[in-house]
Formats: structure tokens, C-alpha cells, sequence
């Protein structure tokens, strides 16, 4: 009877949640690789969008012949359309800004940490700096900077998120520079590059694997806020957060389908992110903390 | 006497951040766009014109001279003037800043207690039913982008229920020389949404880091000989728990309201409230030089100034720092 | 000191079984346990680790985590039974009847609150009738009691303003605060250096005589048991294998288990057991004999400032103190060497900066016919893999993530080869010798216990065929049967492969079985040296002596 009470209160706290966001995540990617399959209508194609029909209901059958299942937009595209081909945008955006801002951070945490001095003020500096001021500052600034595109906004993103790497795999690159096995394979001579790349490196690895996902969560979100704001992907290929931020205008009239459906779709994708991401830290790197 | 040096090691720091802060954004901004177009008209400016204006605002000057000028005047406090508004940009920025400063402050009212009442709920209950509630909750509300969760807001607070209005500051009460709208009863009524929409990431956020320290502390060997030494659980969770956690909970208060200031950029601009962060955006899309730079050296400066004061209370709060000697 | 017989006891436990409940089952932590524990009484339960005694501790003070469930028996306290199997029932036994010491002292305090706070609290927590006044004189009395200087002013202090002495006496002092009729003490004594060791151990005994109070002592130390216990439970793997008056067990021992875990014990030898030839053999004078041979390592004036951690940005940092100061050692060829000093002594140091891993403010290090100037980068000098290191701790010595075959193997292939054309060393002949079976090359670390991570540790370093190894406290992360084999394992290596070594420890009789000669480090200076049965025998310096007496008399001879 206590076992059967204590087993329960030991199972992980996301337990049906967990299994639901993995299924949610992998829907998610499969229909963003076959969304020009599966469309019912390309949103980048002004001859298969017809004006007229802007802002219609859900469920009102258009020209092409196939209906609106959630309605379409003030310029007359399918917002089923329009949040598939804008799911790929946002996912290619995300992923590789983590991806690349893990990379870099990686790099410069663990040379910060093994080569200590003024490499590591230098680089740990910067890093203060940048997490001292909130992520979607630092994006506002270089997205500013850099001018509009998609290929600038992957480059604010990773401006913006390399320093979260680089701050997590220092402290852990640190904590094992200081174990007596980097002190021994530094008593062999090793050279340099061996001690990184067969020591240090595979043993502070993980911490930045396992940031990769939560991140690319944060990215999501960061680009969907910079697209809102009219700063981030062009309007003619709109992300989710662009087309989110198309309906808002019409919201206020009444027409909540315009930006409710692509919303949901947006928060669905970063809640699944975020619940996996989570649910993978702590099974990988159980020293960090769970904030 | 530590405590100064800690003062002091921050504020050249600050001086530092403030330095490499304003750089960023300079160059930025310069390299957006040709200002002179907000000023004179496209299609008919004469390049005589465009010479005559260009020599009004300082552009044909090398750019280490415009920022070494720039930076003589943000010393002095004098950021120019708005290309748009044609006023003082700094004063501009000031005019706006009590309608930002209320709404964190109310956001933060609202965050604060709830989320470190939530946290240490659940840190209390680790793994029963409420904790698994509390933590998914803080997982959704995190997992919103604000300016989706404020749209929502207006969605089911406004327009469908008609409970709150949608957007803009409502009347308003002078207070200091300021306008202040939670003085008013309507202009309260338009506090709620936009407040909300602040709050609602960072009663998650709180609530989390209280519950994670919670759990930490309550493992810890002085909170196991707390017990065996008889103090009631009340007790300890008030003496001995709540002090323990209280200093990365302060931390996180403080970036988090220096957060609200950046994240009004997204909530200010759909609730149409006339704070600094909506003044941020459209300035930006306007290319209102001085009024961005005004602004983005406001909010560093706000959030250098957070986080010495966040430095200064790990001192009262932790008497490691405080006796160091 | 014999405990009261007619009388029920004031603790009594019955065939007490406790289960764990992992992920993977229940697993059995204690099985049938039965002792009991008489008024005025210190009764020691000893074991290795996993022996269960912790648990049993716990089990005593209901501090259980929920995983843990009874199984079969009973804890009675005056004839009471305390606990019931639903987890509650404790109330008012807990703090007031029974209180507990644990290990580590810092944990135990509360870092925001003054130590008089906290004792305060505890005082009026359990003697609710007391007014505020009363509680304060009591709290003053309680720290006066347990030997802090100048309560009435200290106890406005914070724990970090503490020794590490102090702080685990400010715990006594709350243990004590309730009037209890029983301490838990779970291995109060562990964290601390043996000169501070012996005077908290003075101190419970002390308070066992004056208030007839009964301790519980868990411990892992012999030592500590000779030093105080009344009387001894000797527990391995959740079961008493053997209980009895100390005396019986320390002389008379029944069991096999016992009587191994007694002679494990390192000894020490004093002036009375070592024969005067002996003497005379190695040293009237010191280093006499070894002048012929000139030493295979020198350190001359090698000095070292630590910084104070700056507060929480590390810049605030200024040269605080020396780490070490004008140090001068000799390591004759072929011999081991000890360095001795407890916790601060720098003995940890001067091995790293004689190996190169760290850079001293000043000194020379002359291995050989080289000299290598400590002040500059090891890697540079060239210092750096001239001697090869055993760490303290097996678990972080090795890479998790390479096999036990991939470490031994960079280490034949990168570590120094003083002669040309000499045949590259065996892995496998290695480690048969050193008692690995080959087939752990493919384990990673994880997979292997702690003897056996030590092992290859050793193995590394011979590998790399140094001509001097320094051990940095090899055995003390490992149980007392192991450490002997370890031991046993470097003084063979020593004399096969005719290196030189130095072994750094903090315990004295460990080194006086190895060592030729000995330095005695404190505070970051040579305090003594000599031919080590010179230094055990006839040292004048009273730093040397006080440490000899801090040792357990029962194992000195």
C-alpha cells in the first residue's frame, strides 16, 4: 500500500504531458518537411490566392475548390496554408540559430575555461554583458543593426543566444579542468588539442547537447516576437509570428481566426519544445538545476 | 568596507557596459538607414537640400566624431533632438517613462508574492498532485510568447466579454508633476490587461526558481538537523527556508523587472500604451536616431542600476558578504 | 563507565529490519538488528561504508526519507515504543528526548542566522516555558559549556565566522539544548583535523561523565572508537556482526570481520617499540648517511601566496597570505618520502608545484642534474611530466569517458621515456601485476569499484615510467581494507621499478609504515623533518609531538 503511494509520488512529474508533447513535436517537424505535399494551397503564390476572398471564416469553401478549414487572412491566403509553410520557417530559423549559437558557445566556453588568464576575462566579460541585459534586447539591438532578412535574423538570434552556451559550458568545463584526470593527462604531455578534444571536450559536451533544445524553444519565440514587431523574416514569407502578427489588426474587429489559429499552432510548437527540452536536460545532465 | 569594494567594482563595470552599450547601438543605428529622408521629402529634395539637412543633424561628420560628440552629450544628458517630434529626446523619453514605470511596478505587485507563494507550495509538496500542477502551469505560461498572450488577453478580456478595454492608458491623475493612471478607477481598468500580460511569464518564472530552491534547501544538512533538533516545520520553512532562497529570488526580481522594461517593447505596442517601449518601436521604424539611442541608454542604464542594487541586498541578506572580512 | 544493568535500558532496539524501496525494488538496508543502549552510555556502531550504519542512525533520530520502510521490529525508548510503523509519533521525542550531531558541521548551520539564534531557538522549541530572557542565559550556558571562548559576545557571530572546531561544538551545543537523554552522533568527528578531533571527542566524553547523557556514535574510524565507546557494534552489510564492551572488541575480537578491520588500522610506533639500533642505523643525525647519495629531487625556496577569493566576482582579490613560505625538501633516490600536515598545511600544494601542475611565486625545483625555475609555466620549463601523480580521488582521476584501456595506452605512448631504445612497458603485464584482471581494459571507470580505480591510477602513472611519483593521499577515499592493499601495492612498486616516491597523508602511521623520511608541513612551512623513526621517536618540536598524541592511544605503541 506505502510502496504503491510512494511509486506514484516518485514517477516523473510530466508523465501523460510528456508522451502527448513528444507525439506533438514529431506531427509538428513531419508536417514542416511535407508542407508543400500536404497544402491544400501555396501562400507564396499570388496566382492561387484569391483577393476577394480575404478575411473569410472558417469553413467557407474558396475558389481553389478545397475549404477553409480556419478561415483565411486579411489578403485572402489559407491560414491552414499559411501556418504550414510558416511552421517550416520558423523551425529552420530556430534550429539553426541554436545549433550554430551552440557551436560558437561551446568553443568559447570551454577555451575560456582551459585557457583561463585573459581569454577567459575577455570572453566571460562579454558574456556578462550580454546576459546581464534581457535576450529579446540584445536581439531588438542586432536585429536593428543588421537590417531585415532571414539570414540577419538567424544571425540576431545566434548574437543573441551564444552567451547562455558559453556562461552553462564554461561553469562545467571549469568544474572538470579542476578533476584530477585532466591534472594526469596533463602530466602525460599530451599535447594541447588532445587534452581539449579527448578530455575536456567530450566531458563538456553534454551540457551545451542538452541546452540545445530549450533554446531552440527560446528562438522560436524570440522570432516569432522580432516578426511581430515588423522586425524579423519579410512579410511576403511569413513565419508564424508574422502571421500572427498579420491577423492582430483584425482582431480587434471581430476576426480572431486571422491570429488565434497560427498562435495556438505557435504556442503548441514552443510548449512541445519546452516540455521535451525539459524532460531532456534532466535526463542527461543531472546536475543542472531546474529553473 | 567589502561591501563598498563591491560597490565600487560594480560601478566600473557598469561604466564599462554603459560604454560598449552605447557603441553597439550607435553603430546600429547608424547603419540602418539615411535619417535625412525623415526630414526631407524624397521626391523633391534638391541634393542642395539634402546637404543643408544633412549638416543640420551632424551627418558629415566622420562617424568616431559623431560618437565621440554623442557621447559628450549623453554626459551632459543632451541626446538631441527628435527628428519626428522635435523635441528633446531624453525629455521625451522621461515623458513617457511613468506610464512604463506603473505598469512593471503593478506587474511585479502582482508576480512577486504569488509566484514565491506558488513556488514554495509546491517546493513544500515536491512530487504530490499540486506540485505536478503548479510546475505544468509554469511550463504553458512560459511556453507563451507575450505578445500572443497579450493579444489573448484582449481576445477574452475585451472583445468577447467587454470586461476591460483593449488598449490605451485611460484617464489619468496628476501626481510629482506626473500623469499616473492607477490613481483613477478607469485608468486602473486599463492597468489590468497589460499588467497581466507582464505578470503572467513571471509569476512562472518565480514560482519555479522558488520551488527548485525549496527542494534544494530542504535537502540540505541544516534543514534535516533543524528537524532533528525539534523546530516545528513552520519554522523552519519561514526562518530557515524562505532566507535561504531569498537571494537568487531577489536576483531574479530584479533582471525580471529590468525584463518588463525590454518586454513593454511588445506589451506597450499591442496594448497601445504610451510608454517607453512603444516609443522604442516606433522610433526605430521611423528612424528617429536620438530618440533610439535615448531610449536603449535609458533602459541600460535601468537595468546596470537593478543589477548594483541586487548586488548591494545579496550584502543584507547574506551575512557571508556582509562580514567578510 | 560499566552500564547500568538492573535497570531497563534507555533504548532498546529489537530485530530491526528496514527495506529501501529503489526504482528497481525493495532492497534490504538493515536485517534483524538488536542492541540496546543504557543511561551514561557512548555506544559505537562501526562498519564500512554500505554497511548501513547511517541508516541506522536515522533510523534511531526518525529522519528517514519516506523510501525507507520497516520491516520487522521495534525502537523502544524507556520501554516506549517510539515510531510506530505509520511514520508519526515522534512528536515530542524528537529535539527534547533525542538529538542528533551529523557529519559536516558547516551543512549543519545555518549560514544567515547567528549561531546564539540558533541555539536560542532550539531552547525554546523545546522547553516552550521559558521566557525570552531565560533562553538567552541558557543559550550563553550552552556555549560555555561546549567550550566556546567568550559567549557572550561570540554568539552574535555567523557560522563562517567559525573554525571548523567551534561550529561542530556550536552543534553540540544545540544537540544539547533540549536536555536530551540521547545523542546521535553520525560520524561527528570525520571532518575534522585529528589535534581538533581529539579534543571534540574529549569534550563528548566529558559531557557522557558529567551529565550522564547516552551518545550513539556512527562512525567509519576505529580510532575514534578506542578514543570514547563504551561499548562497540560492529556492523557489515546491514547486519551486527559481532557487539561487545570495547575492550573485548579492541583485544579479544570474536569475529573474522572484526579482527581484519583491527588490522587494517595503520599503528604507530613511538620512541619505546623502536629498537636503538635501528635508531643509530638511519640517524643520529638526519640526511648523514644520504649526503653519499646525492638526493634525486631538491625544492629550494619555494614560496606561494594564495589569493582570497573575491568575495563573488574574483576581483576583488589581493595576495592574502602564503601558502607556502621558504620551502626546502630533499627526495632521496629510491625511498619513500612522506609529507604530513592537516587540513591548510600546504602539503597538497608543494606536490603540485613540484610535479608542474601549478606555478609557485618563487623557487627552484632540481630534479636530477636539471633545474626547473617553479615560478614559470611547468609546460614551459619543461617540469611538467617529469614526475607522475596519484590523486587523492579515485572518481574524478580518471576520464569517465575513455576505457581503462585507452587511458593506460596514452600513457605508455605519450608519458617520458628516459632512454632511447628501451622497450615500451606491457599494459597487460601492468596490470596483472598491479591486480586487474586484462579484461577491465574495455570497462570505463563507472564500471569499476574504487580499489580497482586506484589500481589503475597506479597503473597510469608507472606507465608513463616516471622516475619520481608523488601520491596525494591515495588511500583516504578508500575503506580501510582496501587502503592496506593500496598501500601494500605503492611499496612494491617503490622497490620493483626503483623509483623514487613522495606520499603526502595527513594520517601519521600510514607514513611511518612507508616512509624513510618525513617533512611535517604547517601552515605552509617545513615544521620538522628527518629519518622517520628520528621524527617518531625523538623529536623535540612540540607541533610534532601534539600531533603524535592527537593519535588514538590504543593504536600507538
Amino acid at each position: 500500500m506505502k510502496a504503491e503511494i510512494i511509486r506514484v509520488l516518485r514517477r516523473p512529474p510530466f508523465g501523460q504531458a510528456l508522451t502527448l508533447s513528444k507525439v506533438v513535436l514529431a506531427a509538428y517537424v513531419l508536417l514542416a518537411l511535407a508542407a508543400p505535399a500536404i497544402a491544400p494551397q501555396n501562400p507564396y503564390d499570388p496566382l492561387q490566392i484569391y483577393g476577394w476572398e480575404a478575411s473569410s471564416p472558417p469553413g467557407t469553401v474558396g475558389s481553389g475548390g478545397f475549404i477553409y478549414l480556419l478561415g483565411t487572412d486579411g489578403l485572402g491566403r489559407d491560414i491552414v496554408s499559411s501556418i504550414l509553410y510558416g511552421l517550416r520557417i520558423s523551425l529552420f530559423v530556430s534550429i539553426t540559430s541554436a545549433t550554430v549559437a551552440a557551436l560558437i558557445g561551446l568553443t568559447a566556453g570551454v577555451s575560456a575555461a582551459y585557457f583561463g588568464k585573459w581569454v577567459d576575462v575577455a570572453i566571460m566579460r562579454l558574456v556578462d554583458l550580454q546576459l546581464s541585459l534581457p535576450t529579446i534586447l540584445i536581439a531588438l539591438i542586432a536585429i536593428v543593426t543588421l537590417g531585415p532578412g532571414i539570414d540577419r535574423i538567424i544571425l540576431a538570434l545566434i548574437i543573441a543566444q551564444w552567451a547562455t552556451y558559453a556562461r552553462v559550458v564554461r561553469g562545467i568545463a571549469l568544474s572538470e579542468t579542476g578533476k584530477s584526470y585532466m591534472d594526469a593527462a596533463k602530466l602525460m604531455r599530451l599535447p594541447t588539442s588532445r587534452i581539449i578534444f579527448r578530455h575536456l571536450l567530450p566531458n563538456s559536451i553534454a551540457s551545451a547537447v542538452t541546452l540545445i533544445p530549450i533554446e531552440i524553444g527560446h528562438a522560436v519565440a524570440l522570432e516569432a516576437t522580432l516578426s511581430f514587431l515588423g522586425l524579423g523574416v519579410p512579410m511576403d514569407k511569413p513565419s508564424l509570428g508574422s502571421t500572427v502578427a498579420n491577423g492582430f489588426q483584425y482582431l480587434l474587429t471581430g476576426q480572431y481566426w486571422i491570429s488565434l489559429f497560427p498562435g495556438l499552432a505557435l504556442f503548441g510548437l514552443i510548449a512541445s519544445i519546452n516540455l521535451v527540452g525539459e524532460d531532456v536536460r534532466r535526463r542527461l545532465d543531472p546536475r543542472s538545476r531546474s529553473i | 568596507m567589502a561591501l563598498v569594494t563591491i560597490a565600487m567594482g560594480r560601478l566600473s563595470q557598469t561604466f564599462l557596459l554603459l560604454l560598449v552599450m552605447s557603441l553597439i547601438g550607435f553603430i546600429g543605428v547608424h547603419s540602418v538607414g539615411n535619417p535625412v529622408f525623415n526630414i526631407v521629402n524624397i521626391e523633391t529634395a534638391t541634393a542642395e537640400d539634402i546637404r543643408r539637412a544633412t549638416i543640420a543633424l551632424g551627418l558629415d561628420q566622420p562617424v568616431w566624431r559623431q560618437y565621440l560628440l554623442f557621447i559628450g552629450n549623453v554626459v551632459t544628458g543632451n541626446f538631441g533632438t527628435s527628428y519626428i517630434y522635435h523635441l528633446p529626446a531624453f525629455g521625451l523619453v522621461m515623458s513617457k517613462l511613468p506610464a512604463t514605470l506603473e505598469l512593471a511596478c503593478i506587474a511585479m505587485l502582482v508576480a512577486a508574492p504569488s509566484g514565491i507563494a506558488l513556488g514554495l507550495l509546491a517546493g513544500r509538496r515536491n512530487r504530490t498532485f499540486l506540485d505536478r500542477t503548479i510546475l505544468k502551469a509554469s511550463v504553458f505560461a512560459l511556453s507563451v510568447p507575450s505578445f500572443w498572450l497579450s493579444m489573448m488577453l484582449i481576445l477574452f478580456g475585451a472583445i468577447l466579454t467587454g470586461w476591460f478595454p483593449s488598449g490605451g492608458r485611460g484617464s489619468t491623475a496628476s501626481m510629482l508633476g506626473q500623469e499616473w493612471s492607477f490613481l483613477t478607477w478607469n485608468g486602473l481598468w486599463h492597468l489590468i490587461l497589460p499588467a497581466l500580460a507582464l505578470a503572467i511569464p513571471n509569476i512562472a518564472l518565480i514560482a519555479r526558481l522558488a520551488r527548485s530552491g525549496t527542494i534544494e534547501v530542504e535537502q540540505l544538512d541544516f534543514t534535516r538537523f533543524c528537524r532533528a533538533k525539534g523546530l516545528s516545520p513552520h519554522r523552519i520553512l519561514f526562518r530557515h527556508t524562505l532566507p535561504n532562497i531569498s537571494v537568487p529570488i531577489v536576483t531574479i526580481i530584479g533582471l525580471q523587472f529590468g525584463g518588463m522594461l525590454a518586454f513593454a517593447v511588445v506589451v506597450e505596442s499591442i496594448f497601445a500604451w504610451p510608454g517607453v517601449g512603444k516609443l522604442l518601436i516606433d522610433s526605430i521604424q521611423l528612424l528617429d536616431r536620438p530618440v533610439v539611442m535615448a531610449t536603449l541608454t535609458f533602459i541600460s542604464v535601468a537595468f546596470v542600476a537593478l543589477n548594483a542594487l541586487v548586488d548591494l541586498f545579496y550584502a543584507v541578506l547574506d551575512p557571508r558578504v556582509r562580514l567578510s572580512a | 563507565m560499566t552500564p547500568e544493568t538492573t535497570h531497563a535500558p534507555l533504548l532498546r532496539v529489537n530485530n530491526l529490519s528496514l527495506r529501501y524501496l529503489s526504482a528497481s525494488g525493495p532492497v534490504t538496508i538493515l536485517h534483524d538488528v538488536s542492541f540496546e543502549l543504557g543511561r551514561g552510555e557512548i555506544l559505537g556502531i562501526i562498519g564500512e561504508s554500505g554497511a548501513g550504519k547511517s541508516t541506522l542512525g536515522n533510523a534511531i533520530i526518525d529522519l528517514l526519507a519516506p523510501e525507507f520502510q520497516r520491516a520487522t521490529g521495534t525502537i523502544e525508548f524507556g520501554g516506549k515504543a517510539i515510531d510506530a510503523a505509520d511514520g508519526k509519533g515522534s512528536g515530542g521525542i524528537r529535539g527534547r528526548r533525542i538529538s542528533a550531531i551529523f557529519q559536516d558541521h558547516t551543512a549543519s548551520l545555518d549560514p544567515l542566522m547567528s549561531v546564539g539564534a540558533q541555539v536560542e531557538e532550539t531552547v525554546l522549541a523545546t522547553n516552550s516555558s521559558l521566557s525570552k530572557l531565560q533562553a538567552r542565559t541558557r543559550t550563553l550556558e550552552l556555549l560555555a559549556r561546549v567550550g566556546i571562548p567568550e559567549p557572550h559576545k561570540r554568539h552574535r557571530n555567523y557560522p563562517h565566522q567559525f573554525s571548523g572546531g567551534q561550529r561542530q561544538r556550536v552543534v553540540i551545543a544545540i544537540a544539547l539544548a533540549g536536555s536530551p537523554d540521547i545523542i546521535v552522533a553520525d560520524e561527528p568527528t570525520s571532518a575534522l583535523d585529528a589535534t581538533v578531533q581529539k579534543q571534540v571527542l574529549a569534550l563528548l566524553r566529558n559531557l557522557v561523565d558529567e551529565t550522564n547523557i547516552s551518545i550513539v556514535l556512527v562512525t567509519h574510524d576505529m580510532g575514534v572508537i578506542s578514543e570514547i565507546a563504551d561499548r562497540v557494534v560492529v556492523m557489515r552489510n546491514g547486519q551486527i556482526v559481532e557487539q561487545d564492551v570495547t575492550s573485548t572488541i579492541l583485544d579479544a575480537p570474536q569475529n573474522e570481520y572484526t579482527r581484519g578491520l583491527l588490522a587494517a588500522v595503520p599503528r604507530l610506533r613511538t620512541s619505546r617499540t623502536v629498537s636503538e639500533r635501528e635508531i643509530s642505523k638511519t640517524s643520529t643525525t638526519p640526511f648523514a648517511e644520504r649526503d653519499r647519495e646525492p638526493p634525486i629531487l631538491v625544492a629550494k625556496g619555494v614560496s606561494k601566496t594564495f589569493f582570497a577569493p573575491g568575495l563573488q566576482w574574483g576581483r576583488l582579490s589581493g595576495e592574502a597570505g602564503f601558502a607556502l613560505q621558504d620551502v626546502n625538501i630533499q627526495i632521496p633516490r629510491g625511498a619513500i618520502t612522506g609529507i604530513v600536515g592537516e587540513s591548510g598545511s600546504g602539503k597538497t600544494t608543494i606536490g603540485r608545484i613540484i610535479a608542474g601542475l601549478d606555478t609557485a611565486r618563487a623557487g627552484w625545483v632540481k630534479i636530477g642534474e636539471s633545474d626547473f625555475d617553479v615560478s614559470r609555466n611547468g609546460r614551459r620549463t619543461g617540469l611538467l611530466g617529469r614526475v607522475q601523480m596519484i590523486f587523492q580521488d579515485p572518481a574524478v582521476s580518471l576520464n569517465p569517458r575513455t576505457t581503462v584501456g585507452e587511458t593506460l595506452r596514452e600513457s605508455i605512448r605519450f608519458g617520458v621515456s628516459p632512454v632511447s631504445g628501451e622497450e615500451p612497458p606491457d599494459m597487460g603485464a601492468m596490470m596483472d601485476r598491479l591486480g586487474l584482471a586484462r579484461s577491465l581494459a574495455g570497462r570505463h571507470p563507472h564500471q569499476l569499484s574504487g580499489g580497482q580505480k586506484q589500481r589503475v591510477a597506479i597503473a597510469r602513472a608507472l606507465l608513463a615510467r616516471p622516475q619520481i611519483v608523488i601520491a596525494d593521499e591515495p588511500t583516504s577515499a578508500l575503506d580501510v581494507s582496501v587502503q592496506a592493499e593500496i598501500v601494500q601495492l605503492l611499496k612494491e612498486s617503490v622497490t620493483e621499478r626503483n623509483i623514487s616516491m613522495i606520499f603526502i597523508s595527513h594520517d601519521l602511521a600510514l607514513v611511518q609504515d612507508l616512509c624513510s623520511t618525513i617533512y611535517i608541513f604547517r601552515d605552509g612551512r617545513v615544521e620538522d623533518f628527518g629519518p622517520s623513526d628520528f621524527i617518531f621517536s625523538h623529536s623535540q618540536n612540540p607541533y610534532t609531538r601534539s600531533l603524535i598524541d592527537a593519535r588514538p592511544r590504543r593504536f600507538t605503541h
